[in-house]
């Protein structure tokens, strides 16, 4: 399902997207630019020249900042909740996600859909996309196209580099927080709630899930995997062509690389905030001195590397290598019940820790059912629907609300939620978490991997 | 003349010779294996590498494909409505096109041919997002006319290229020969023009139909989520690694390909009158 992977799968499209947002306003600037010689030809006075300078300045700056301040500032424009339920009454909600597993469609279709329908009289239309950029992409084309009041997306699963580059565009709508009765289960005071990727979140997405990364293995095979990063490479050169991981383009592959990437610089703590070149040479070159020593001992001696995060899973479950890893590790038992892995999986966290993150949903600056979706948002993150969630036969993901935060009786049915056997005890696993990297971070470390390892 | 040309395609059926036999044999087999593991997967339930066949089986996938949840059966009329109005209207506009393009020469025919065939070049995700923005000001993103109106973009290049094909080969005065027998225009088209063009009409369709079908890309963003078709559904649980559910959606699929393909196979093959009366000439 690796449904964290997808809904984040930025590290593929950030730069898509990114590019996307460059390409669309630059032809703007260049016929301004090409234009300009001839302009300054004909008006040879500098007076003139200077005049024509400024007012191109003028015009861009007016095409390209106003529009983008004026959304910055938009109100929400609802003055209490009451107000926000019965608007939204009778409305619907089109809500892309990442649509490659069963059991969460299920879960988001069956039971949040219902409910909605139920409680609110709100009708929740699930899209099912292949990547979050897609959703980006529709926002952004819309933007630019002008239409800012009759978007086709009323909610998105997002987090990472795809919120950043809707944060970034103004093409979220923000400030709303404050609205959402079920806003007080949320602990706004941890930070890897209230950063999304290191970007902070600034009420512009409500969360939805949080993962922690987890390796797994079959225990009917492999007596001890490797517990750490070290132990991880002298147990690649004992056991060759047991271990791999997907390539930098896939999100799982980024996060593997990103943790050998803090183990070479001796913590994340050196890595966090913003991107810093002289950092990165410090640490690069040892990381991928790591990488190329496992890599002879890889599967199929590291000629090659999975390309997603769904062929390693083959290849676990094909008995090619032993190990497997997942930013979700509900995705073990989901795997176990779907009979891709056998019974006999088991998982586990490093001694080190493994990267963890929160994933939200997001409304967009140009939904037209803005009052659904932030009703559809807050009733997410009730307690009802995040217990739900967390059932190991639903989907088993880690709530994202501080369940310390509900009654006792609310707070004891989740402790006493039943685990799969393959499937880590979150809280056993969170107990040694590690933040996520801010995105330039990432896109360094990836296209580094690319040039230093993968050829 | 027509029991002439029975007698022909009898005698050509009859005559099959080894090596025709051998690479019939090899196409379909050519076809049609790929589809077996699908079909096996859609009802496995764990299937590993070295297994011949899956140590467990299910239908959990079937389940979920005709589940309200998984909303395959409505994608699926969905798809063949679009396909089928996309095949519709490039029936209408591509078979006036490739009549001009195969019967007339005129100027600057060579980039008129260059511009229809331009679409079949440059790919699709370049266009998509520039189109996109086209379609939202004109006001039919996120519509169903949107997306059959977009699936045109694709589907026409084969249509008008196709037909010009055929109208190159074609003898115009077969229908001037009708007219002077005091046949009107539309007796002539369909008595004359069309049995003559009908083979080839039937493969510029299904060409239309199987791109139409096939469309992922310019579905998603014009249709803006609004509009679901099976490749939507099936991208999903392919690029998730989900083989069993894709399976499952790729047998819904692959359906309608192949009962089209049935239905037209007859006709494909049959050999029309006016190219027959050419060669008697």
């Amino acid at each position: 399902m690796y449904l964290i992977s997808k809904i984040c799968s930025e590290l593929t499209s950030i730069w898509r997207t990114r590019h996307e947002l460059l390409t669309r306003i630059t032809p703007k600037v260049r016929c301004f630019k090409i234009k300009e010689p001839e302009n300054m030809s004909r008006y040879p006075s500098f007076k003139n020249s200077i005049w024509r300078r400024l007012s191109f300045l003028v015009v861009i700056f007016t095409l390209v900042y106003f529009p983008l301040s004026a959304q910055a500032t938009e109100k929400v424009g609802y003055e209490n909740w009451d107000e926000v339920v019965a608007t939204a009454k009778g409305g619907t909600v089109n809500w892309f996600m990442w649509g490659g597993a069963d059991n969460i469609n299920q879960y988001v279709t069956d039971y949040i859909g219902k409910e909605l329908q139920k409680r609110h009289d709100i009708s929740l239309n699930r899209i099912g996309i292949n990547d979050t950029a897609e959703a980006v992409n529709i926002v952004l084309g819309e933007k630019q196209a002008g239409i800012d009041d009759n978007g086709s997306v009323d909610l998105i699963w997002i987090n990472g580099g795809n919120f950043r580059t809707m944060k970034q565009g103004n093409l979220l709508f923000c400030g709303y927080h404050g609205l959402l009765p079920n806003n007080q289960f949320v602990n706004w005071q941890d930070p890897s709630i209230a950063n999304d990727f290191g970007l902070s979140v600034d009420e512009c997405e409500v969360p939805w899930n949080r993962a922690q990364f987890a390796f797994a293995y079959d225990s009917a095979r492999t007596q001890s995997p490797p517990k750490s990063i070290p132990q991880l490479i002298g147990w690649v050169k004992e056991n060759p062509g047991a271990f791999t991981y997907p390539a930098a383009t896939d999100f799982n592959g980024s996060v593997f690389i990103r943790h050998v990437f803090y183990h070479a610089a001796g913590g994340p703590e050196a890595l966090l905030g913003d991107f810093d070149q002289d950092k990165f040479d410090a640490v690069a070159p040892k990381a991928w001195a790591i990488l190329n020593e496992m890599k002879p001992y890889l599967w199929r001696e590291g000629t090659t590397y999975p390309n997603a995060i769904a062929s390693l899973a083959q290849l676990f479950a094909n008995r090619e290598v032993a190990l497997y890893f997942d930013y979700d590790p509900a995705i073990f038992g989901i795997n176990v019940e779907n009979g891709i892995f056998p019974e006999t999986t088991r998982s586990y966290g490093l001694d080190d820790g493994t990267i963890g993150n929160t994933n939200y949903v997001a409304i967009p600056y140009n939904s037209p059912n803005k009052a659904a979706a932030m009703v559809a948002a807050n009733f997410i993150l009730s307690a009802a629907a995040q217990y739900e969630k967390a059932k190991p036969d639903v989907w088993g993901a880690a709530p994202a609300i501080d369940v310390g935060r509900l009654t006792k009786e609310e707070k004891s049915r989740f402790t006493e939620l039943p685990r799969h056997p393959a499937v880590i005890d979150p809280a056993a696993l969170s107990q040694k978490s590690l933040p996520e990297l801010h995105p330039d971070w990432i896109s360094a470390i990836e296209k580094g991997w690319q040039e230093n390892v993968a050829k | 003349m027509l029991m002439q040309t029975n007698r022909h395609t009898e005698n050509s059926r009859d005559g099959l010779s080894g090596p025709v036999w051998f690479s019939l044999i090899l196409l379909v087999s050519w076809l049609v294996l790929p589809l077996i593991p699908l079909a096996i997967w859609s009802v496995s339930r764990s299937w590993y590498f070295p297994d011949i066949i899956p140590s467990a089986f299910s239908l959990r996938a079937w389940n979920y494909v005709f589940s309200n949840t998984s909303d395959v059966l409505p994608a699926l009329g969905v798809t063949t409505l679009i396909a089928l109005c996309a095949t519709l209207l490039s029936v209408i506009i591509g078979l006036p096109a490739g009549r001009a393009l195969g019967l007339y020469q005129f100027r600057g025919k060579a980039l008129v041919e260059l511009l229809i065939l331009a679409p079949t070049i440059v790919p699709g995700i370049a266009v998509a997002l520039g189109l996109h923005v086209v379609f939202l000001s004109l006001g039919l993103a996120g519509s169903y006319l949107g997306v059959l109106i977009v699936h045109l973009i694709p589907t026409l290049p084969y249509m008008v290229l196709v037909m010009a094909g055929v109208f190159a080969n074609y003898n115009p005065d077969t229908e001037a020969q009708a007219r002077s027998l005091g046949a009107s225009a539309i007796q002539t088209f369909f008595y004359v023009t069309l049995p003559a063009i009908l083979p080839g009409l039937l493969i510029g369709s299904l060409f239309t139909f199987l791109v139409s079908w096939s469309q992922y890309i310019l579905t998603l963003l014009i249709g803006g989520g609004r509009v679901v078709t099976l490749p939507l559904l099936l991208f999903n649980f392919a690029s998730a690694g989900r083989n069993d559910i894709t399976g499952a959606i790729s047998m819904i699929y692959i359906l309608p390909g192949v009962v089209l393909l049935l239905l037209g196979a007859r006709h494909l093959t049959g050999r029309s009158r006016a190219v027959e009366s050419l060669r008697q000439i």
